[in-house]
């Protein structure tokens, strides 16, 4: 996973993802820029149960808060809002605008984005899971336990066509049959 | 490129949205004028669709409305407002209003939601409607009962009694059916209208008996008196109109058929010593036809089974139904208490595998959080085909390629 823009903006269904693999604050620490989320994104994970540690890292300065900031990103975000969720849209509008990078695993969201903007970075959950394990030297059992966290926590397992899968397979496969 | 959605939108159809969701939040259009920096006059011509609104002012509006920005601004179909309809309804009480508005407000956007969805997965609701019945001048109790019986027969459901009602009325009628927490007064809410077709809100805090009731009760008002808009509540009437009397007789003959019933209270007191019909007999009736103790009473009391108040007596001797049905060890009645229709939630789910709509947008189709619609389409995966994403959008008919295409799914 190579980041070179200054910030990555994560979507809802990321950010839940990651809340769900019990290391948020250890996965945002190697993340190669800074992380933010939009007020939207905000807003719905503050009414999620069990996905309160985003909390602490915006506390810890881990994570940023950011808001619209020009008429272009509240243009872009009421004109993708007509086919997007207020989360995924906010997240892409801002993105786009600012030339950062941006983090989601919906499906929809990442064919729309891709056709509206051929410059914008788009990685994913198991992009930055990954990144992480090979950065920081996580043990395959921990890399089991958190994978399957977000699988069991976050109820979320990859579609077929993820370019990840099979590394995801391989790691759960791994701890089933330990 | 995403279109400008702000140059295109119909800006009075914008308008009125933004006016329905001012008044929802019990905001004057002094207030929300304040909020985007403008003066009520503005507010005004937004509202009515002579200005048109700028992007920042739309996403103050939005928030301050604690609406999502998206459905002021995604293409909806358009259905005719139901506080419309039930208008005639609120002149008479404004308490009973204030109480009922926001269920009823509620029913409509879930009813245009379930449009949408159908919209997106461009597959119509199929309908099985029969003529509606003609009942004006006819004796109330015979109608009831021949309406019920010719029901039961169009619906292959015999004489048996009726298991998952609300499924069949949604699936084999094609009626729209959501099951809202209501105040505990209210049982149903009814309403039609051309583009809906027939549609049903029932009390999800009543006790499954009484949903059931509730359900044929509002199925006879959409056989009967299809475009009247209706809300059942206690203590409703003074004196019960001719149609609450055809709807409430109908529900005891559609729930309980006489010739089943009959012989379901022969073959018990033929069991029993002495010819008897115990308490435990009828409350085994009563949960075998899935209706409430009290229903079966007043129904064998009609049919002359058991002495006139009967019902009165048992009360006055401190029954206390519920303790004696677990007494008994009723098990619960087979139900299904989503508030969603079953069709509904397929229809989301299938566009969310097809990447039509957005994880968050599907969230927002099922009333729950992204967390819990993971955890639901999860469960509606488990019970679909076992095929999952892009490979469920083919044709089952299609024979000759099925094997190929479903050894090619999994």
């Amino acid at each position: 996973m190579q980041i070179n823009q200054s910030h990555l903006l994560i979507d809802s269904c990321c950010m839940l993802n990651l809340c769900s693999s019990g290391q948020l604050l250890n996965i945002l620490q190697v993340i190669p820029a800074q992380v933010a989320i939009v007020q939207e994104v905000k807003q719905e994970l503050q009414k999620i149960e069990n996905a309160i540690d985003f909390e602490t890292a915006i506390t810890e300065g881990l994570l940023l808060t950011v808001d619209f900031e020009s008429e272009a990103e509240e243009e872009a975000f009421v004109n993708y809002a007509a086919y997007l969720d207020d989360g995924e849209a906010a997240t892409g509008a801002i993105a786009i605008n600012r030339g950062w990078a941006m983090a989601t695993d919906e499906k929809k969201a990442t064919k729309f984005f891709t056709q509206e903007s051929s410059s914008l970075k788009i990685i994913s959950t198991l992009d930055i899971i990954k990144y992480w394990s090979e950065v920081a030297n996580i043990e395959q059992l921990t890399l089991n336990y958190v994978l399957n966290q977000i699988r069991v926590k976050g109820h979320y397992i990859p579609h077929r066509n993820h370019p990840l899968r099979s590394w995801w397979e391989t790691v759960i496969d791994k701890q089933e049959n330990q | 490129m995403a279109i400008n959605i702000l140059e295109n939108i119909d800006i009075k159809k914008l308008g009125e949205l933004l006016q329905q969701a001012r008044q929802q939040r019990g905001m004057t259009q002094e207030d929300a004028a304040k909020i985007i920096d403008a003066s009520r006059t503005t507010m005004v011509a937004i509202e009515k669709g002579t200005r048109r609104i700028k992007p920042a002012e739309l996403i103050k509006l939005a928030r301050a409305y604690g609406q999502s920005l998206s459905d002021f601004v995604r293409q909806r179909p358009v259905v005719e407002p139901f506080n419309v309809q039930f208008r005639a309804m609120y002149l008479r009480n404004e308490e009973e209003e204030e109480q009922i508005k926001p269920c009823i407000l509620r029913l409509q956007e879930l009813c245009q939601n379930y449009l949408e969805l159908e919209q997106i997965m461009k597959s119509p609701l199929p309908q099985n409607y029969p003529h509606q019945y003609t009942v004006t001048g006819m004796p109330i109790e015979a109608t009831a009962e021949a309406i019920a019986t010719q029901e039961r027969q169009r619906l292959g459901l015999g004489d048996s009694p009726i298991g998952r009602l609300r499924d069949i009325l949604e699936i084999s009628v094609g009626l729209r059916i959501f099951y809202l927490k209501m105040p505990a007064k209210y049982s149903e809410i009814y309403s039609y209208n051309e583009e809906l077709g027939g549609c049903l809100g029932i009390n999800a805090v009543h006790p499954e008996e009484r949903r059931r009731w509730s359900l044929a009760h509002g199925y006879l008002h959409f056989l009967a008196h299809r475009t009247k808009p209706v809300v059942d509540f206690d203590g409703q009437y003074k004196r019960m109109p001719e149609s609450e009397q055809l709807a409430e007789a109908f529900s005891k003959y559609f729930l309980m058929p006489t010739s089943s019933l009959l012989k379901q209270f022969n073959e018990r007191c033929q069991a029993n010593q002495g010819g008897k019909f115990t308490p435990t007999d009828l409350f085994t009736l009563a949960h075998y036809y899935g209706v409430s103790v009290q229903a079966m009473t007043y129904r064998l009391e009609e049919m002359k089974l058991v002495p006139s108040e009967t019902w009165n007596k048992l009360k006055d001797r401190g029954l206390k139904v519920r303790q004696v049905q677990q007494n008994l060890n009723l098990v619960e009645l087979p139900q299904r208490s989503d508030m969603m229709p079953i069709h509904y939630q397929h229809l989301a789910i299938e566009a969310l595998d097809q990447g039509l709509i957005t994880e968050g947008q599907f969230a927002k189709f099922l009333n729950v959080d992204r967390l819990e619609a993971r955890r639901i389409a999860e469960v509606l995966r488990e019970h679909s085909s076992g095929i999952t994403e892009e490979a469920i959008d083919f044709d089952l008919r299609l024979t000759d390629n099925n094997n190929e295409q479903v050894a090619h799914a999994n």
